[in-house]
């Protein structure tokens, strides 16, 4: 189940990577806006800084994060409201921005 | 393969993107842009997305100071961008009930537009807004200022935040200098904390808090527990009374009946279904009072937040407030107003499923700025999954904070925002020093993703 979704937020990024040249924003840009309020723009400074960071490290931070008691960490609830795709979406962009 | 081609190509596009004559060093301009895997350009403004016209953004808030930056952080210079405020300048509702206590001052919450407009190029304008012309189709729309000057765009969005509805027995200048509402930071915000700090030991507090739908839903109940811890330690035998309109604590229940029932216990007296029917106030230094539903009440000092409706931009034009008279109707995928097209409108005067607040307010303004940035692309498919976050922390003593969170997504159906299952609202276990200082750097990356 988690393969299909991973493959769907690819199959997006494929999409953007084709029609890129036509300045298209990266289709997890928005969704990563979401991190912007408490890991600064673009996910420079705040709380942990996601900005370059590689996106498998962000993913499964994010999927632990699903697992654990959801009153105990503000992440822990914040990561039950992304799909695997959307996740995989945000971990992507954020991989994609220099520090 | 193909992921290193898109790479490449963004690389090589990001090169350039910044606005000449944006604030950063040159050093700092070449890191920010250097690099083969960067999708952004920094903090610049990027020179060309394909976006081209304007926009006049009415509000200077939460919402209207992160619209402004957003449509230009992903617009690019082709978006011309004008802020519209009667201040110069913002004061912050969220921590002002820190001001109640004495831990911050307003002046410590007071934010510039200096940033806004050297770094991402925004036109501010100081003045009151007093009519808008909507466009029509790809035209120009004007918004027009009281002191005759006309700001045109092909997009509005107004972000006007609310307005209270009157209270029998009130009147603005009595607010000001007797019964504050504090409910719209700034001078009354710290009008009240001297009348806090004026108080006698033994005395009573009154607060009222309005019906919902109003702004900032766990604030009232943080302002009580704020007042409580204060009074406690320097106004023994003070009490603090809740009359709530609503049936029952608004948001994070589990926290204040905790804060209420145990941490301030004694202090602490809620009483919900209170709705103010009118105020006598007291303007020789005697007892205010308050008559509810349920009777007449005396306080040394009374705090009325008033019920909310929508900014008077809004109200003012029935198209606009079609929600009940009192809010905007907005498609959420976009924020556009449901009854004038090209209007947007972002937070609190938005009736869009969620919170009024500001966190969230930051995160419909980047909706709404993705969606006109599109829009002025030529791209009008709307986002078909639109997803926002609200989060905030309260503070239950002056260094014990607890948090609350819920994800929202997209009903179609209804086109409302709704809490995606199983994602909120959830609110921390318990209140924690800890919460308290994670609250502290919320608040600052929070200002600084909106006004900075």
């Amino acid at each position: 189940m988690h393969r299909i979704f991973i493959c769907a937020g690819f199959a997006a990024l494929t999409v953007w990577s084709q029609v890129s040249a036509a300045a298209q924003p990266h289709p997890g840009r928005l969704l990563a806006s979401n991190c912007f309020q408490c890991h600064g723009t673009d996910g420079r400074k705040g709380f942990e800084e996601l900005a370059g960071k590689s996106s498998s490290s962000i993913y499964e931070e994010m999927k632990e994060m699903q697992t654990k008691a959801a009153d105990k960490n503000i992440m822990n609830a914040h990561a039950r409201g992304f799909s695997d795709n959307e996740i995989w979406l945000i971990a992507d962009y954020f991989s994609k921005v220099s520090r | 393969m193909k992921r290193r081609q898109f790479v490449g190509l963004l690389g090589a596009s990001a090169l350039g993107l910044l606005l000449p004559g944006a604030a950063f060093a040159d050093d700092d301009r070449k890191r920010r842009s250097s690099g083969s895997t960067s999708t952004s350009a920094g903090t610049g403004v990027p020179a060309d997305t394909g976006a081209v016209g304007s926009v006049v953004v009415v509000g200077g808030g939460m919402a209207g100071a992160t619209a402004a930056k957003f449509l230009r952080l992903w617009g690019g210079s082709k978006v011309q961008v004008t802020l519209v405020d009667q201040n110069a300048t913002y004061s912050s509702n969220i921590m002002s009930n820190l001001v109640l206590n004495g831990s911050t001052t307003m002046s410590q919450l007071t934010y510039n537009y200096n940033t806004l407009r050297t770094v991402y190029g925004i036109n501010f304008v100081q003045g009151s807004v007093v009519g808008i012309v909507p466009p029509v189709g790809a035209g120009m729309g004007s918004v027009s200022l009281a002191d005759g000057r006309v700001l045109t765009g092909n997009k509005i969005i107004l972000a006007p935040g609310i307005e209270f509805d009157a209270v029998p027995g009130l009147t603005p200048a009595l607010q000001d200098n007797y019964v504050t509402h504090a409910w719209k930071a700034g001078e009354q915000t710290t009008k009240l904390a001297s009348q806090i700090r004026n108080m006698p030991a033994g005395g009573t507090f009154v607060m009222t808090i309005p019906a919902s739908p109003y702004r900032c839903p766990p604030g009232p109940y943080e302002r009580a527990c704020i007042v409580a811890d204060y009074l406690k330690k320097n106004k023994p035998g003070s009490k603090v009374i809740i009359l709530d309109a609503n049936p029952f604590i608004q948001a994070e229940k589990h926290t204040f009946e905790t804060a209420f029932g145990v941490t301030h216990a004694g202090v602490i007296d809620y009483r919900p279904n209170q709705v103010v029917a009118s105020v006598v106030v007291n303007t020789t230094g005697g007892k205010h009072a308050v008559s509810t539903n349920f009777g007449t009440l005396f306080a040394d000092v009374l705090n009325v937040i008033p019920a909310h409706k929508a900014g008077k931009i809004i109200t003012d034009n029935p198209a606009l407030a079609n929600v009940g008279g009192r809010w905007a109707g907005v498609d959420v995928r976009s924020y556009e107003s449901t009854g004038v097209p090209n209007v947007y409108v972002i937070g609190d005067s938005a009736s869009s499923g969620q919170p009024k607040a500001g966190h969230i307010a930051n995160q419909e303004a980047k909706l709404c700025s993705d969606a006109i940035t599109r829009a002025l692309r030529g791209d009008l498919i709307p986002n078909s999954a639109p997803k926002t976050n609200s989060a905030c922390y309260s503070p239950i003593t002056a260094d014990k904070a607890s948090w609350l969170t819920v994800v929202y997504g997209y009903d179609a159906v209804n086109n409302r925002m709704v809490a995606v299952p199983g994602a909120g609202p959830i609110e921390a276990a318990v209140a924690t020093q800890d919460n308290f200082n994670d609250m502290k750097k919320w608040f600052a990356t929070l200002m600084a993703d909106s006004f900075a």
